[in-house]
């Protein structure tokens, strides 16, 4: 319903202003001259010829095996997975919406089984709906009558939006459950994901050596800096960003260790993002060249053209423009989830200090992880708005977070120190954490 | 159960949000009397997932995959947008040759294709199902306008959510945001029930008109000065009076004893005044007269000069009704072409028409009753008689001048 509402107020504000916009969407006919001639790149399958033949066709099988069986749950709830999976590898929202198709029958049905609610929370979560998400999870752990494992992820989930949301003790509280007793059954993995779970809240509250200890220790690796072969790519990625929050150059090698495991978009542009903050544009353009359909891609690409070419060449604009008409789309069918990364396209590409800071509060209102903070703090620099920057170093100072980016002058100058929190309630919440 | 936990630990890192361009399809209608002109962009992906056009499976599409298929990609677009014109189906046609563009995100299919309806369309039905069972988060973002681009709209479809309306009379400005805010169409399952809907919520907004009404006649100086240059001697009448020392018998105004009297009098005149503008309102609105517009706006002007200069040297006095009504069709001429400025397309013109009208009486019965109580409670006095013929005079000077510039088109004053 707010999606409705808030689609229906941006149009009524669009009214005038997207009318120029609009023109600019009559874009151009072409006619290929040629019948060879390629005209578009599809997301790519994985492996030689016959492989991505045979994938396209799994593909096919399974849609077609669900239009005939569309009340079949356990067929539809693999493809709902599978289309989340695709997603999160292509970084493609579409998916969401496969997904979504796939559980038609159940979509709406507020008596929906428990495993369909998972799904409709993760697609409400990767569309930034956060509250509506918990809704959805909090009714799968209300019934008593769920499958542990079904329980079990949608525990993890919640921690992880409880994460993002900047709710670090109900996210702690989860995990800890999941390395409780309830989940013994569900054996090490469950366990490990739990250990990781809490290890990375901690070292979001101030905790960060420790943390990266823990997680070192589970991924198996002799000590914090090296990479055990046959980790999970999910625990390298949360090593690295840990490492990068610590301003510990060893991040590189974790970040490389999780794109190998995982080459999803989200460690791409995870990855990226080190690299741009170390100089390293042409890595960055390396990695990323042709996965440009993803907008985050796009703005690393473009962030990378810039550090490399500077703001004016033909390079960077071109790549700058087409993402700002791929957010101006977005806005204009009310899609407001863009907020991070479209203050750093303001601040960064178009030098529009002031909108990237509105963009940047916006954002910080909704959603509370470090790249927010980061986001927050640069475009209030750039804004010279110190004030704007307050709820920020307010939160630190609650949660004991610290991060080397929002250090002044850079990710390689002196780490930002908080000052002491003084509720007595935050040091008792910090002194149960380990 | 294993598997089950291979996916677990991809969920933690999803919550680590991004965001991506999501899957839209540019849909512009333009609408030229009852043809519908369609450009339909949809994104070559989203076609390639439902129709399965990458035929060689190399996971790219040649000109070729795409040409070949044309057919379905427009039997796609027929079957999954339909149309009505105010509650009546319109029948598509054969789409134009296969064309592409570019958009943000990559190369879409462009469909231009007609579609043709029973009628002129007032109110555009637009029920977007493409992508419904298969991907629920595609938008269609629509653009709806007449052919000269004007009453521009824009709506995001969602599929399967039935009839969005588009109402494509122009409104005034107020009146156009509220419409294209308004995406919610009543679910009607079928397009002949639209016709019932249609009716429930007329494609006008009729207090938009009423407004525009009032607004007009009470920033229209020359209709207020014509209607007080009519209303000052309501509170008079026009009696024979003998002068008793030399016996000569003139003509006069004295204050009416008889408020009724005055009352009727008014009455006269404002109902003169509204049946004269009205008919000649209907007549240039519905393009049966259309006289030049310099030429009427000089007429009304020296309308107001006339009716001034009739109160300081009476020609007609007892029936002013019929100089109102004489001058109140050239008045009509002048609202018809406020009307069209504010917007008024060809089609649905009775509603606006009336509610433009009504607008105009409440403004004019707003003067009459804050000019006529003044007038009735000071009729006996010096001031008013000075402020009558000074009035008066000062009236037809004003309209003088405004006779002058509109005659000759020059800048004088404002008006």
């Amino acid at each position: 319903m707010t999606i409705v509402a808030a689609t229906r107020l941006a149009l009524a504000l669009l009214v005038g202003a997207a009318a120029p916009a609009f023109a600019a969407e009559e874009s151009a006919l072409q006619f290929p001259a040629r019948d060879d001639a390629i005209v578009e790149h599809l997301p790519s399958h994985v492996g030689d010829a016959a492989e991505r033949r045979a994938a396209r066709a799994a593909e096919r099988a399974q849609r077609d095996a669900l239009q005939r069986h569309p009340d079949e749950l356990g067929l539809a709830l693999q493809a709902a997975h599978d289309a989340l999976a695709r997603g999160r590898l292509r970084g493609d929202p579409r998916e969401l919406g496969v997904a979504q198709a796939a559980l038609a029958p159940w979509w709406t049905r507020a008596d929906a089984p428990p495993e369909v609610r998972l799904v409709r929370a993760t697609v409400l979560q990767s569309q930034h709906e956060f509250n509506a998400a918990l809704v959805e999870l909090d009714a799968v752990l209300a019934r008593p009558d769920v499958a542990l494992p079904v329980r079990a992820q949608a525990e993890l989930t919640r921690a992880g939006v409880q994460q993002v949301l900047g709710h670090f003790a109900e996210a702690d509280a989860g995990c800890r459950r999941l390395v409780g007793a309830d989940y013994f059954a569900l054996g090490a993995s469950v366990r490990q994901n739990g250990l990781a779970c809490i290890a990375e809240l901690a070292s979001l509250q101030g905790h960060a050596d420790t943390a990266a200890a823990t997680l070192a220790r589970l991924a198996g690796a002799p000590d914090a800096g090296s990479v055990a072969p046959g980790a999970p790519g999910w625990l390298a990625l949360m090593r690295a960003e840990l490492a990068q929050r610590r301003g510990d150059p060893s991040a590189g090698a974790l970040f490389a260790a999780a794109l190998k495991a995982n080459p999803d978009v989200y460690t791409q542009c995870a990855y990226a993002d080190w690299l741009l903050d170390e100089h390293r544009a042409a890595d960055v353009v390396a990695l990323l060249k042709g996965n440009e359909a993803a907008d985050p891609v796009l703005l690393r690409v473009a962030l990378a053209y810039r550090q490399l070419h500077g703001r004016d060449s033909p390079l960077t604009r071109d790549a700058a423009a087409m993402l700002g008409d791929r957010y101006d789309a977005a806005l204009l069918r009310g899609d407001r989830s863009h907020g991070r990364e479209q203050s750093r396209f303001e601040l960064d590409l178009r030098g529009d200090t002031r909108a990237a800071l509105a963009l940047a509060q916006s954002n910080w209102h909704v959603q509370h992880e470090p790249a927010d903070e980061v986001v927050l703090a640069h475009a209030a620099r750039a804004a010279r708005r110190d004030d704007a920057a307050e709820p920020l170093w307010q939160f630190l100072r609650e949660t004991g977070g610290r991060d080397a980016r929002l250090a002044v002058g850079g990710p390689n100058a002196t780490p930002f120190l908080p000052a002491p929190a003084t509720s007595p309630a935050l040091q008792a919440a910090r002194r149960s954490t380990p | 159960m294993k598997r089950l936990f291979l996916a677990l630990a991809a969920l933690i890192l999803a919550a680590h949000a991004h965001a991506h361009k999501a899957s839209d399809a540019y849909v512009t209608l333009r609408v030229d009397g009852a043809t519908v002109d369609a450009r339909i962009d949809i994104a070559l992906r989203d076609l390639d997932r439902d129709l399965d056009l990458d035929t060689d499976a190399d996971d790219q599409l040649s000109w070729k995959e795409v040409r070949t298929r044309w057919a379905d990609i427009a039997a796609l677009a027929r079957t999954d947008i339909r149309l009505s014109a105010d509650g009546a189906r319109c029948t598509p046609e054969a789409a134009d040759a296969p064309a592409l563009t570019q958009h943000s995100d990559g190369t879409y299919a462009v469909l231009r294709m007609q579609w043709q309806c029973m009628a002129p369309v007032q109110q555009l039905g637009v029920d977007y199902r493409i992508f419904a069972t298969t991907d629920p988060t595609h938008r269609g973002i629509a653009r709806v306008a007449r052919a000269d681009a004007s009453t521009l709209q824009l709506a995001v479809l969602s599929p399967g959510k039935g009839w969005h309306r588009f109402r494509l009379p122009a409104l005034p400005v107020a009146a156009t945001a509220s419409a294209a805010a308004a995406d919610a169409p009543a679910p009607v399952a079928q397009p002949e029930a639209d016709t019932a809907a249609a009716e429930d919520a007329p494609p006008w907004s009729f207090p938009g008109f009423v407004r525009e009404g009032v607004h007009h006649i009470l920033i229209g100086y020359d209709h207020i000065l014509f209607l007080l240059s009519l209303l000052l001697p309501a509170v008079w009448t026009r009696s024979a009076v003998t002068d008793p020392r030399t016996g000569v018998t003139r003509t006069r105004w004295l204050p009416a004893r008889n408020l009724r009297l005055a009352l009727t009098n008014v009455l006269k005149v404002v109902t003169a005044f509204t049946v004269a503008h009205s008919i000649t309102l209907a007549l240039s609105v519905l393009d049966i007269v259309n006289p030049p517009s310099r030429w009427v706006e000089s007429i009304i002007a020296a309308s107001v000069v006339l009716a001034a200069l009739n109160n300081i040297w009476p020609v007609i006095s007892e029936a002013r009704w019929k100089l109102t009504f004489v001058f109140g069709l050239v008045h009509g001429f002048g609202f018809a072409s406020a009307l069209k400025d504010a917007g008024l397309a060809k089609g649905a013109l009775v509603g606006p028409l009336v509610g433009f009208n009504v607008g105009v009486e409440i403004g004019q019965l707003c003067i009459v009753a804050l000019v006529l109580p003044v007038a009735w409670s000071l009729r006996g006095t010096r001031t008013y008689r000075g402020a009558f013929a000074g009035g008066s005079l000062a009236i037809a000077g004003v309209a003088g001048l405004w006779l002058v510039q509109r005659a000759f088109d020059l800048s004088l004053i404002a008006g």
